[in-house]
């Protein structure tokens, strides 16, 4: 306890050298949390809205399916299986299975006056697609998708930019499973406003009782069966589950990470980007640390001299300044993690405008809404404290045995 | 058996070329009680045979026996452990760690020799403080204190373990003649009331008033070794 007695004193004495060291360090920390905070807001974000509006916690295809669609422009039509064939009973056993529904997507053209414009058509159960997907919650004009009616569901900014309203006219212009071309008209049933830009843009829904004749497939053809669990975290064992439990190799089993590479790949380049540059921020303040134990330890050489003379040994003289280095971790993440429990806490409160630093169109891309709110993330804070002071104390482990190896003769005299 | 014995001690610096014989072939012994002072000019030794015995330093070659057991091939480990139980120091320039107050230096040193200071006894530190007139300055800093307060404040710092010996080099060289004067005298009281060896190298004439053995030493021999009657 002495020895932490002098250290904390030393650090008071110098308390500005500890406090400008400390602050470069509290700035790590402040950049780190309100970084971690952004990317795990942002992935939180991208990924329910993937999950509420694209591909639920788990999807089941053909493979086949799943191969073109990734590298094809247009959706493979002929790659359908039946909604009423083996594996339905399988999906109900998925663990956490909470709701099943039955998509058919085709790639159209959405035509309104002179106009078209290439969307994605998914043709839904509407009876069970509610159960999986949260697009109704979101609708803003109109009614929703009935079975049995004809008419579509477009999102707001595909209607915005053919100024269109609920009840206006449409068509879309498709290949069939034949490769002729076909056409379904009608009036816009309901227009959705999601957080989901490319739901918003690209995406138009449809009865798929009223799309399967026109595409001149069988009535029961889907080519997705879109599983949702009761927590995001079941999905990857569940998808692993299902995957082993279908019999048939024909099927592929994907996860919502599977079907987001981009938002995996994201992610991982958000971390990587947000540690490099918390790296650097560390390595100046390792810096200053190594500079100040030097330093503290060059302006009480007689009294490392009197401290051995007294007795102490030398691990005890290094102890006094790993706890010098170790403090100026300490005081840095604490006023870092003060810091950045306000900066987060605002972030929470009030929210970041996206716009502001990405591109409106580069944001369409990431399926999140413009706004974006803080998260809150204990752990963090936690991690960064500890990362902080590690580093202090791991940085002044070669300056502290530096000093503690001082002649106590020479030290003692000051030469 | 004497508290303290040198037996051929020599001790050799050598600065690139050169060889410089410190100490000479010293054979001393130091009883248990003694107030011994070691005398001579600046260069003749003093400081060097002081390290030695206070296990600061090695000889390059001879014995140098505490209580009978050789400390000159003990590790560093082990050096500071004998500094830490046995060995009092007074430096000229007194060394007390500024940020702790006097009170606090003194406790420090109590603390290290009680092994991490789990039962630093306050009255004695509070009682040696006292012994050396500083009663009533257990709080300040040694910013805060003069020359020779900070002085009685090693002196105490060196007593308050109750080693059986303390080693002072040069203590009185930084203080006026009367200041000079307290501080040996309390040495001296401290060495009747605690029966505390004292060895201290001094090259004032004064002090040796204060001594009952006086070792001169020149040319890192002992030239004269008279103990008062």
């Amino acid at each position: 306890m002495y020895l932490l007695r002098i250290a904390v004193r030393n650090l008071f004495r110098r308390r500005t050298r500890t406090l400008v060291i400390g602050g470069i360090l509290a700035i790590a920390v402040v950049f780190f949390l309100l970084m971690e905070s952004l990317m795990i807001a942002m992935m939180d974000t991208a990924f329910e809205n993937v999950i509420d509006f694209e591909t639920p916690h788990i999807e089941v295809g053909l493979a086949d399916f799943f191969d073109e669609a990734d590298n094809r422009r247009t959706l493979p039509l002929n790659k359908a299986f039946s909604m009423d064939g083996e594996i339905e009973d399988e999906l109900k056993q998925v663990p956490g299975f909470e709701a099943k529904t039955a998509v058919l997507d085709f790639s159209a053209e959405f035509i309104a006056g002179r106009y078209d414009f290439p969307v994605q058509v998914r043709a839904i159960e509407p009876d069970t697609f509610g159960d999986v997907f949260r697009h109704e919650q979101y609708l803003v004009e109109g009614s929703f998708v009935e079975p049995g009616e004809p008419g579509v569901v477009i999102g707001s900014e595909l209607a915005r930019y053919f100024q269109l309203a609920a009840g206006d006219f449409f068509t879309l212009r498709f290949q069939d499973r034949e490769g002729s071309f076909n056409t379904m008209e009608g009036e816009v049933k309901g227009i959705i406003s999601t957080p989901h830009h490319q739901v918003n843009l690209g995406t138009v829904f449809a009865a798929r009782d009223q799309a399967v004749p026109r595409l001149r497939l069988d009535d029961d053809a889907v080519h997705r069966w879109m599983i949702r669990l009761e927590d995001r975290g079941l999905a990857q064992a569940g998808a692993q589950h299902l995957a082993s439990a279908l019999v048939n190799p024909q099927f592929e089993v994907r996860s919502y990470r599977d079907a987001s590479e981009m938002l995996v790949s994201m992610e991982l380049w958000g971390y990587i980007e947000t540690y490099f540059i918390l790296g650097l921020f560390l390595m100046v303040g390792i810096i200053g640390i190594i500079a100040a134990v030097i330093l503290s330890a060059l302006e009480r050489v007689e009294e490392i001299g009197m401290m051995k003379a007294l007795g102490l040994r030398e691990r005890e003289i290094v102890g006094v300044f790993l706890f010098e280095g170790g403090g100026i971790g300490v005081v840095g993440g604490l006023i870092g993690c003060a810091v950045g429990a306000v900066a987060v806490g605002l972030f929470a409160a009030y929210g970041f405008d996206m716009g502001y630093f990405m591109d409106i169109d580069a944001l369409a891309a990431v399926p999140m809404g413009d706004t974006l709110y803080g998260a809150w993330s204990l752990r963090s804070f936690a991690f960064i404290f500890a990362v902080v002071v590690l580093a202090a104390l791991v940085s002044s482990v070669i300056p502290s045995y530096w000093a503690s190896r001082k002649d106590p003769i020479e030290a003692i005299q000051h030469r | 058996m004497p508290l303290l014995e040198l037996e051929s001690v020599t001790k050799i610096y050598r600065q690139g070329d050169i060889e410089v014989r410190a100490l000479d072939n010293v054979d001393l012994e130091v009883s248990e009680g003694e107030f011994t002072t070691i005398f001579g000019p600046s260069g003749c030794g003093k400081t060097t045979l002081l390290n030695l015995v206070g296990a600061l330093d090695r000889p390059t070659s001879g014995t140098i026996r505490f209580q009978g057991r050789s400390i000159g091939g003990m590790t560093r480990a082990e050096q500071a452990l004998h500094r830490r139980h046995h060995i009092g120091f007074i430096f000229q320039s007194h060394n007390l760690i500024p940020v702790l107050t006097a009170y606090e230096n003194v406790e420090f040193a109590l603390q290290v020799a009680k092994q991490n200071g789990r039962h630093a006894d306050g009255d004695r530190v509070a009682d040696i403080l006292r012994r050396v007139g500083l009663g009533d300055m257990l709080n300040r800093r040694p910013n805060a204190l003069s020359g020779g307060q900070m002085q009685r404040v090693a002196v105490a710092r060196a007593l308050v373990k109750e080693p059986k010996l303390v080693l002072a080099d040069e203590p009185t060289a930084n203080l006026d003649s009367d200041t000079s004067r307290e501080v040996l005298e309390i040495m001296v009281r401290m060495n009747q009331e605690l029966n505390t060896t004292f060895i201290f190298s001094t090259h004032d004439p004064m002090v040796m008033e204060y001594a009952k053995r006086v070792v001169e030493i020149r040319d890192g021999r002992i030239a004269r070794d008279e103990r008062k009657v």
